[in-house]
């Protein structure tokens, strides 16, 4: 290895692993649609930090490539097309809560509790050489189900695209804390995927907002019968 | 002797190969058509003649090819494809597979030549080309079914048969009682497939097979419960198609809504390809030694059929659904004979297990050539009268007398008088039945009395059923203009219905013939030969063992004749000649008589109406609109209903808790896509927590 020593790297992963997870809570707990699309750039720029950091520290080499992917599709490219649909419908503030901000607070910090204590579950049967493995499943874990929550308690077309994008990025983490990254072919794939679904969903936000002239996903409603 | 059994292979090609020509026939010619190569006369008599005449030969193929395989025992295997999973998918035709083969072909063989003549009716008016179609491959499914010699393969042309059955139901699509008639069918037929699978599977995870050879008596191999459990499958799963009660309710909806030579197939044969299942599964494949309690079960379904069946018949003024119940009934009285081969075989009594199982099988042989004749009578009435309902008609055998006369011979034959064969299976059923008699156990002290006497009622009120449609459909005055203007059936449909009658008076007079062909398929599922036990006394009398004695029918049949003649020509020889007077039959002394004072359908069968009136919970309703004076009536309308118990306390419940809970679950769905999310979250995390 180089310069740094495992045990640094895995500190740093730690870190970074925390900071991603202070993104997914502001998320929760802002407002304006502008932030949430810069907060989910700078969450997939720490991200591929992280991927990077697994390179380092494990040497796998083909995580490289995802982690370059991340930060230019997620951290760039997805924000520009999102803030460009923003820019076009001219909505830019989330009002509309199922459950209020600090309650999505309290009820995502419980889904930490939860998610830790599955990820303790989950690790328990095996030989874990790092702690910091361990740490970024539960986190893993956490913003997935934070992401759902979003989707869930949110009633902004944009803002589930936002939950979606943040789930994706958990399963992400996932991938890398357990088997440091899936293979390459599965990663690439996984990220066409995200790029399409964001351009479709945006187009989709575009119309909604035109038919109905809004995009609360509470109109789609009447598409019911 | 020659050893003709290498062209047994031939001949099955030709014949899936003539029927499946015979459906893709109209398929091609819809497609010149299209291009207007040829008008839609010209393409409607080409695939009719063509399509028929296809399907007549390939059933002669399949009749020749049933008689090799019953004669000379050497089963017909063809390997059709290897498939990884399944292994080799073949067919393969023993001789219980011939048996039913050649009861199809033979009926299929009649009824081809009858739809020639039938189906002119639907010449400009109907889709033909997909009659035929269906038709064709209504055949080639049937017939596939009963020498599948694989699982796969036979769910598969199984589900075949009941799709092409389910369109051929569906044909008169504009009428919205055939597509109900329809609906129920498919939904029925796919809950017995659905139990098939199950039981399929069941067969498959104890013994590692799906070939139906490596299935043979695989019973013993399989725990008792299972066992069981597949037992249960197969008589529901096959009991569906068969049409039993209490799982009949499609049947009356469904054979009158078919075309009527489809109603004699699916009746005579479609039909017995469950009974085909049932003796397969029972015998072949889950024998030997079984509970008692499964013969037990079987007689109670096929007593509970034959009765309830003719009595619901009785009752019935259409005629195409009345024969639809004496299906039931018949399927009723088949299944007497195969529970009661269960239930000796499960005594050890193998050699009366024999002639029980002999007496159902011959039977399926003969509802299929009476019920086939009868319902192409109905069709050849239906054609003449563009009616079906009884007490619209009256008077035909004037106006079709070659229509009645056979007619009549189907309905001596379903009645089981002697000479015809329905008496010959009945009788024998009886003699298994009263042989059964001698063994000591309590069950069969109890079951074989009650079943012989229910039988012996069943017999009786088919009898009454058919005087009455017999009586009322063809005798008296026309009680209708449609009745009035009737006109006699073409030949190719007189000469179907007569090669019918025929064949039923052969199986009729000749039942040791039969019954040594039948012998051998008894004693290869059930290890006994009856040959040995019983002898056949030169092939027309059938002389049970030693212990007991019993009267054949041709002597019985000299009996009766004789009880009958002795006081005729008694008192013919005392009283002299008599003195004759023309008159109107029962006038009683009326200057004139109009067809409305005729007895009426309802009114023959009020007296069993009455005696049964626990069963039929009939409710009428007089409505009688007065005009100033109540001595002058201006209308009286009478209207009779009788109540299916099966429906009203087993479907309705079972559909409305389907429908309520539906309606409950519909709560949940509550279109916001915010509450699917948070479904999906709560499960999520509901899973997360169980799993930790």
């Amino acid at each position: 290895m180089g310069a740094i020593s495992l045990q640094t790297i895995g500190l740093l992963i730690d870190i970074f692993a925390a900071a991603i997870l202070v993104t997914a809570f502001l998320i929760v707990s802002s407002r304006s649609l502008v932030f949430y699309i810069r907060l989910f750039a700078l969450q997939s720029f720490l991200l591929g930090v992280v991927a990077f950091l697994v390179v380092l520290g494990y040497g796998e080499t083909h995580i490289l490539i995802a982690a370059f992917l991340t930060i230019a599709l997620k951290a760039i490219a997805i924000p520009m097309v999102l803030t460009r649909v923003i820019e076009r419908i001219q909505v830019r503030k989330e009002i509309d809560f199922s459950v209020n901000i600090a309650a999505s607070l309290l009820l995502c910090g419980g889904m930490v509790v939860l998610s830790e204590s599955v990820a303790q579950s989950i690790l328990s049967g095996q030989q874990t050489d790092s702690s910091a493995v361990s740490r970024v499943l539960s986190v893993s874990i956490a913003m997935m189900l934070i992401g759902l929550f979003i989707m869930m308690t949110r009633k902004k077309a944009l803002t589930q695209i936002v939950g979606l994008l943040t789930m994706e990025n958990g399963v992400f983490l996932s991938g890398l804390s357990i088997t440091y990254g899936m293979p390459l072919i599965v990663e690439v794939g996984i990220f066409f995927d995200i790029l399409i679904a964001v351009l479709i969903l945006g187009v989709f936000v575009f119309r909604i907002n035109k038919t109905f002239e809004t995009i609360s996903i509470d109109s789609l409603r009447s598409l019911r019968h | 002797m020659h050893d003709w059994t290498y062209l047994q292979l031939p001949v099955f090609l030709f014949m899936a190969t003539g029927f499946a020509a015979g459906a893709l026939l109209p398929v091609i010619l819809t497609g010149l058509r299209r291009r207007d190569v040829m008008s839609r006369d010209v393409f409607e008599r080409v695939v009719k003649n063509f399509g028929f005449i296809a399907a007549f030969v390939s059933s002669l193929a399949g009749c020749i090819l049933a008689l090799s395989i019953l004669l000379y025992g050497e089963p017909l295997h063809v390997d059709l494809l290897y498939t990884r999973h399944f292994g080799m998918m073949s067919i393969h035709a023993d001789r219980l597979s011939a048996l039913f083969l050649g009861t199809i072909s033979l009926l299929a063989a009649a009824v081809s030549v009858y739809s020639l003549g039938y189906a002119t009716e639907f010449l400009g008016r109907r889709n033909l080309g997909l009659l035929v179609f269906l038709y064709n491959a209504f055949l080639l499914s049937m017939v596939s079914v009963v020498v599948a010699g694989h699982t796969v393969l036979f769910v598969f042309v199984w589900e075949a048969m009941s799709l092409t059955t389910y369109f051929l139901i569906n044909y008169d699509h504009e009428d919205p009682a055939s597509r109900r008639a329809a609906f129920l069918y498919v939904v029925m037929t796919h809950i017995g497939t659905a139990l098939l699978v199950v039981m399929f599977m069941l067969l498959y995870s104890f013994t590692g097979a799906f070939g139906f050879e490596s299935l043979k008596s695989a019973g013993p191999r399989i725990p008792a419960f299972e066992r069981s459990l597949i037992f249960l499958c197969a008589a529901i799963g096959f009991g569906v198609k068969a049409g039993i009660i209490p799982f009949h309710i499609w049947l009356p909806e469904a054979h009158p809504a078919a075309p009527s030579n489809i109603s004699a197939l699916m009746s005579g044969v479609m039909i017995k390809t469950g009974i085909y299942g049932m003796v397969r599964v029972f015998f072949d494949f889950l024998g030997p030694d079984i509970p008692q309690w499964w013969g037990v079960l079987i007689l109670v379904l096929a007593v509970a059929s034959s009765v309830l069946g003719v009595l619901y018949a009785l009752m019935e003024h259409d005629l195409k659904r009345l024969l639809a119940f004496h299906s039931i009934e018949n399927i009723g009285i088949i299944l007497m004979g195969v529970g009661a081969a269960l239930l000796f075989s499960s005594l050890g009594n193998n050699a009366l297990a024999a002639l029980a199982l002999i007496a159902g099988l011959y039977h399926v042989l003969n509802h299929a050539m009476f019920k086939g004749l009868l319902f192409l009578g109905a069709g050849s009435v239906l054609h003449g009268t563009h009616s079906r309902n009884i007490e619209e008609l009256g008077g035909l055998i004037e106006k079709m007398p070659w229509t009645s006369f056979f007619f009549l011979i189907g309905a001596v034959a379903i009645s089981g008088l002697p000479p015809l064969n329905g008496f010959v299976s009945e009788w024998l059923t009886f003699q298994a039945l009263l042989l059964g008699f001698h063994i000591s156990d309590l069950v069969v002290k109890i079951a074989v009395p009650l079943t012989v006497a229910l039988l012996a009622l069943t017999g009786a009120l088919a009898a009454a059923c058919f005087v009455k449609a017999f009586g009322i459909t063809f005798l008296g005055l026309p009680r209708s203009d449609r009745a009035m203007h009737a006109r006699e059936s073409s030949p190719t449909m007189i000469a179907a219905m007569a090669s019918l009658a025929i064949a039923c008076a052969v199986f009729g007079l000749a039942p040791g013939l039969v019954v040594s062909v039948l012998d051998p398929i008894a004693s290869s599922l059930l290890g006994t030969n009856l040959s040995g036990q019983v002898s056949l006394n030169g092939g027309m009398l059938l002389v049970p063992d030693s212990t007991s004695t019993s009267i054949s029918p041709p002597v019985l049949t000299g009996l009766l004749m004789a009880i009958i003649a002795v006081p005729l020509v008694g008192a013919f020889l005392l009283g002299g000649r008599l003195r004759t007077r023309a008159a109107m039959t029962w006038a009683c002394g009326l200057p004139k008589i109009e067809p409305r004072m005729q007895y009426s359908a309802t009114g023959f069968s009020k007296p069993i109406r009455m005696i049964f009136s626990n069963i039929y919970r009939a409710t009428h309703e007089i409505e009688i609109s007065e005009e100033t004076s109540p001595y002058f009536r201006a209308s009286i309308t009478y209207e009779l209903k009788t109540e299916s118990v099966f429906l009203k306390h087993i479907y309705e419940p079972a559909y409305n808790i389907i429908v309520t809970s539906a309606r409950m679950f519909r709560r949940i769905q509550t279109g916001h896509l915010q509450s699917y999310l948070a479904y999906i979250f709560i499960t999520l995390v509901l899973l997360l927590l169980f799993a930790r």
